[in-house]
């Protein structure tokens, strides 16, 4: 289960790059960071899932006593939040950009952004 | 002591509260967004204060209430105050130097700027890898906003890429993280050096990932496309705080990364620092943008940075001292140079030229230069000296040249630029600068000095700022305000006094060689009694260059010898630029000369072997690992060293430089600029003497320099038509003989390269003042524009006419002694060809010197110098004084050489000169230069009264008597019979003056700067293709360190 999470959080990053790097438009460049920063969320959740644990939340079924043994790592996914929360940030101020972008060109396709280079 | 958390509370406090305030109040958000950044200040200045000088220990700081790995914790220490403290400073100067922008955008980018400055103090404080990529997404986000403070529009592209690769960054780092914290169970990072983490499985995968995109925020090459495209396009105040402050945050992630990664990566550090170091140089050559030109140097100094950091395996406690002292010196010059790019309104580099107008800018600008280039006595300086000992000592000698290769070509674009803009045209606006603005500049301006004493106190050597002669030329930049002759009067007080003070110490070599520079330079120095107005910027460089001169002689150590050499060379640098049309030239000086430098601090690093002090006296008896290297120690001395003398192959620089020079700077730069370089070949073969490589004798070699460069110096003399290009050619050819008598390595061949020593600095200096006054009233130095001036001008003819028969040798002046004891000298030598090659170079210098006075001063005066007067009292005096000077020295040689004579028995006991009564003997003959004078002034006498005699009705010849009827010249020189006066020479001889060095070297540079222009395509301005680039780069460290 968690390989496989694994290997899909993977194949979502390298589909993420593959679809940044290959389309010319901003807005699909964006979606396609959207989509490997999802696969790194799932990467980081599955390097702290443990085979048989319950999810990491003290109530009447796991007490702080054998919290040790029955949950799994709550620190991966204390993470995930973080790294979700910045990623909302990263995408909003890029579509943003685009927005802005779009605006000065009325275009979107960043072989056009050309102007600044060597 | 505040806690350091407050660094990080106090900004998001201030963040909030800005939040709350209304739209309308600009002031007061501007002021609590000041208040807020100088709270960091005082807050991390507290604990530097405390760290420095009171010795406190680093301090934890937990939160959430418990410890690592289950909770975050930060560090303040040493390097966390001081980098802190720079970021707090260069957020608060680029606050206040964007007044204008933030009040006008208001709370909202305020908020934003403070954001910045916290997650960039955070990255340095925190001690967890999930922290370090929160505070690096703060950055990122912060970044895309601030960028666009811009008024260019391009920024608004630049972000977006930016955007594009920071987030295939953080996809690498976030897995690392992830992958590195399954392999140690904690975040901490101490926790993870602790774990071992390259140890566990995946772990070092999980570590390479890490590492990489924290490096790629270094903007290593070729990932950073990026970059550059925001150092050209942002806010200069926004570049400031990009480059000063993120980099130095980046840094300091790096290093603690490194702490995780152990050893095995340091290698990779250097690597990837060392290639971008190089390569970003190499590509800012091209560069006509300036803010670009900046970020490719911005680049490359955090590059040398990060290479310093990789190689604290042998520097140990060192490498605070070396990677602060290149940080700070980049972070301050480059946040000051940022700030000045936002005062000049074009974007090329010679637009810069507009600051020629304010003296304090361009002092400021000067000052940036200089601390970038790592010169004497900014923090780099030290640096870089503290670096190539370890270096060598550890024989990484690839490294070391590499780097030294780096900054030559760094100090290439550099120097050029402060050509534009000293020499350029300054465009008719008036440079805008804001009080705003000029605090910020003027702050870095402090602070880069102040960081220079710091670092020489902290460096365990004389502390630069502290001694006297450097003090004293310093001074000048206070007393600017003066008129020059009062600065001139003081000059010539200090040097006098600075002489009367010292000379006990010196012994009789010393002695010789501080006459020249101090008195010297004090005759020279009348001659400037003829400039009016306060000539500012004439002192302080002129100064430096004797204070340079100066330490020399005084110098045991081979730190303050190098020091020294530094200064001298960045003085007569200055002083050089002021020539109307040396741009060019002062340019190619400065090049040879820190190249010169290089060889020297590399030879020095490699004598020293580690040892904190080297003295030059032990160069004689190295110690064991040092043995073997001596041949190179020597080579790279020697060539160092002939890059001043201008040894032939390293000449290019000299007949320009001094030709272009001013009328009282050129005898300075040539009569006694060059015996800097003769005075380090003195010290170099007195203590290490003969050298033998791969079976060849390097005094010998020397010995074919010499000859050639005699030769060929004098043979281009001949065939210029510049006058003052003629004397300078004459220098080369000069210094060929002083050199070729040192490779002598006997008694006599010393005695006569002093003997010439003195000689050249008399006549020459004569020489240079005479020709500097005829140009100076005629407004031209083409010879054949000139002639008949002997009666229009007869002082500046006898300085001519005598210093003709000194250079020439032949009797009765002290060239002639000169001669006398070189002759004896070689008759001693072990080599006879070269001995042939220098024997041909000596009427040649009579050829030349015969067209001086022939064209200049025989001959039919032209109409317009009808009137023309005779050169200035202060331009004639100094001269007079030379020509009593030389009359003395050519009747009583003994007053200097005997007591040379005597102490060079120490070196060559044998082979001395017999001094008793007016002859002096040798084991060859006797020279009796009294007898000599009077048997010349007879037979002198006796020929002018019979060619008076026979002369009395002879015809005169007209000027433009061989000019055919009919006959079109294509140009109207051509029928001047002093125009290319020794043309059968030049179709005899002509083959061996082509300019092939001149063509070597300048392929040399075309190369670079080609190479430079292709490599700078792969930027091609594509966001795709920046993140493309990163993932490349990110396989090739892969696939270069061979997996992980």
């Amino acid at each position: 289960m968690a390989h496989l999470a694994m290997a899909t959080g993977f194949l979502l990053i390298l589909v993420g790059f593959y679809g940044a790097l290959t389309n010319r438009n901003i807005l699909r460049m964006i979606v396609a960071f959207s989509i490997a920063d999802t696969g790194v969320n799932i990467v980081i959740v599955a390097v702290g899932y443990m085979r048989g644990r319950s999810a990491p939340i003290l109530d009447s079924t796991v007490s702080a006593a054998d919290a040790l043994a029955r949950i799994i790592d709550p620190v991966p996914q204390a993470l995930v939040l973080t790294a979700i929360v910045i990623g909302v940030g990263v995408t909003a101020l890029m579509l943003a950009y685009a927005y802005k972008l779009y605006e000065k060109k009325r275009s979107l396709d960043i072989a056009k952004f050309t102007e600044l280079k060597w | 002591m505040v806690s350091a958390l407050y660094l990080i509370a106090a900004a998001l406090a201030a963040a909030f509260l800005l939040g709350l305030l209304k739209e309308q109040w600009r002031g007061a958000a501007y002021a609590v967004t000041l208040a807020a950044l100088a709270f960091m200040i005082w807050v991390s200045a507290g604990w530097l204060w405390a760290f420095a000088l009171e010795g406190a220990a680093p301090v934890e700081i937990f939160t959430a209430g418990a410890e690592p790995p289950f909770a975050i914790n930060l560090r303040m220490g040493l390097a966390e105050a001081a980098l802190t403290l720079l970021i707090n400073l260069t957020g608060l100067l680029s606050a206040l130097y964007l007044k204008d922008a933030l009040s006008r955008l208001g709370r909202r980018a305020l908020a934003v700027l403070l954001i910045a400055i916290m997650a960039l103090c955070g990255i340095v404080l925190t001690r967890d890898v999930f922290n370090l990529f929160v505070f690096f997404e703060l950055i990122v986000i912060a970044t895309g906003g601030l960028v666009l403070l811009s008024d260019d529009d391009h920024a608004l592209a630049a972000g977006f890429k930016y955007l594009i690769v920071s987030q295939v960054i953080s996809v690498f780092l976030l897995v690392g993280i992830i992958f590195a914290y399954h392999a140690t169970g904690t975040l901490n990072i101490d926790g993870m050096a602790g774990a071992s983490l390259g140890l566990k499985t995946g772990g070092a995968l999980a570590f390479f990932l890490m590492f990489i995109a924290v490096v790629a925020e270094l903007k290593p090459f070729p990932a950073n496309g990026w970059a550059l495209d925001i150092y050209e396009s942002a806010h200069p105040a926004f570049s400031a705080i990009f480059s000063a402050a993120t980099g130095a945050a980046a840094l300091y992630a790096v290093d603690k990364l490194l702490l995780i990664g152990g050893a095995d990566w340091l290698p990779v550090a250097t690597g990837i620092g060392l290639v971008t170091f190089v390569a970003a140089n190499i590509l800012a050559l091209p560069q006509t943008n300036d803010r670009r030109l900046l970020g490719y140097s911005s680049i490359a100094q955090t590059g040398l940075v990060l290479a310093v950091l990789g190689q604290r395996d042998i520097l140990g406690d060192a490498t605070p001292y070396i990677a602060f002292g290149l940080l700070a010196s980049h972070a301050v010059a480059k946040a000051g140079l940022y700030w000045l790019s936002g005062l000049v309104a074009g974007r090329a580099l010679a637009d810069w030229a507009a600051l020629r107008n304010r003296p304090l800018l361009l002092f400021a600008f000067v000052t940036f230069i200089c601390m970038l280039a790592g010169l004497p006595p900014f923090p780099g300086f030290y640096a870089k000296w503290e670096l190539a000992r370890f270096l060598a000592a550890e024989g990484r000698l690839a490294l070391l040249a590499l780097i030294l290769f780096g900054a030559l070509v760094e100090a290439g674009y550099l120097f050029r630029w402060l050509g534009y803009l000293i020499k350029r045209e300054a465009p008719a606006a008036e440079t805008a600068c804001t009080p705003h603005q000029a605090t910020a500049v003027f702050a870095a301006v402090i602070a880069g000095w102040a960081l220079g004493f710091v670092w020489g106190d902290l460096s365990g050597r004389n502390n630069l700022l502290l001694v006297l002669p450097l003090l004293f030329a310093l001074a000048f930049l206070l007393l600017e305000w003066l008129p020059a002759w009062t600065k001139n009067t003081l000059a010539i007080a200090g040097m006098v006094g600075w002489f009367v003070l010292t000379w006990t110490e010196y012994d009789p070599l010393r002695l010789i060689f501080a006459v020249i520079f101090l008195i010297g330079g004090a005759i020279t120095l009348l001659a400037s009694y003829a400039a009016h107005g306060r000539r500012i910027g004439f002192y302080p460089s002129a100064m430096l260059m004797y204070a340079g001169m100066a330490m020399l002689i005084r110098a045991t150590d081979s730190f303050d010898f190098f020091a020294a050499w530094e200064l001298l060379t960045v003085g007569s640098y200055f002083l050089i630029l002021r020539g109307k049309h040396s741009e060019p030239h002062a340019l190619s000086y400065i090049l040879f000369s820190l190249g010169g430098a290089f060889l020297i601090l590399a030879g020095f690093a490699l004598a020293a072997q580690g040892a904190p002090h080297f003295d030059i006296a032990s160069l004689g008896q190295l110690g064991q690992p040092a043995q073997p290297l001596a041949p190179w120690i020597f080579l790279l001395l020697a060539i160092g060293f002939m890059t001043k003398t201008a040894a032939i192959g390293v000449h290019i620089w000299l007949p320009g430089a001094h030709a272009e020079a001013e009328t009282d700077v050129s005898p300075m730069v040539s009569g006694i600029l060059l015996k800097a370089g003769l005075f380090g070949l003195f010290l170099l073969l007195m203590t290490m003497g003969r050298q033998r490589l791969y079976g060849i004798e390097l005094t010998h070699a020397l010995l074919w320099i010499a000859a050639l460069t005699a030769l060929l110096g004098n043979l281009m003399a001949i065939f210029q038509e510049d006058a003052k290009r003629l004397l300078a050619y004459s220098s080369i050819g000069q210094m060929g003989y002083a050199l070729f008598g040192l490779a002598l390595m006997n008694h006599l061949g010393w005695l006569m390269a002093l003997m010439f020593v003195i000689n050249h600095y008399i006549y020459k200096a004569m020489l240079f003042l005479s020709i500097g006054g005829v140009a100076k009233r005629t407004g031209t130095r083409e010879m054949y524009r000139m002639g008949g001036l002997i009666r229009m001008m007869p002082l500046s003819f006898i300085p001519v006419l005598i210093g003709i028969i000194a250079v020439s040798g032949v009797p009765p002046l002290s060239g002639f002694g000169g001669r006398w004891i070189f002759y004896n000298a070689i008759m001693t030598a072990e080599l006879r060809l070269p001995l042939v090659v220098i024997f041909l170079a000596g009427p040649i210098a009579f050829l030349y010197l015969f067209r001086l006075i022939h064209t200049i001063f025989l001959g039919q005066l032209k109409d317009e110098f009808r009137r023309v007067r005779e050169a200035p009292f202060w331009i004639v005096l100094p001269q007079m004084i030379y020509v009593v000077l030389l009359l003395v020295f050519a009747v009583v040689p003994g007053l200097a050489l005997r007591h040379v004579d005597a102490y060079l028995n120490r070196f060559f006991p044998e082979g001395g000169l017999g001094w008793t009564g007016p002859a002096i003997t040798s084991s060859y003959g006797y020279w009796n230069p009294i007898a000599i004078m009077i048997v010349v002034g007879v037979i002198f006498a006796t020929l002018l009264a019979w060619l008076l005699f026979v002369n009395r009705r002879a015809q005169k010849v007209r000027q433009f008597n061989i000019v055919f009827a009919a006959e079109r010249p294509f140009r109207p020189e051509t029928t001047h019979y002093a125009w290319n006066f020794f043309a059968p020479y030049r179709k005899a001889m002509g083959f061996l003056v082509q300019p092939f060095v001149t063509r070597f070297w300048e392929t040399l540079t075309d190369l670079l700067h080609t190479a430079g222009d292709l490599a700078r395509r792969l930027y091609d301005g594509n966001g795709q293709s920046y993140a493309f680039h990163f993932l490349a780069f990110v396989v090739a460290v892969f696939l270069l360190r061979g997996g992980v």
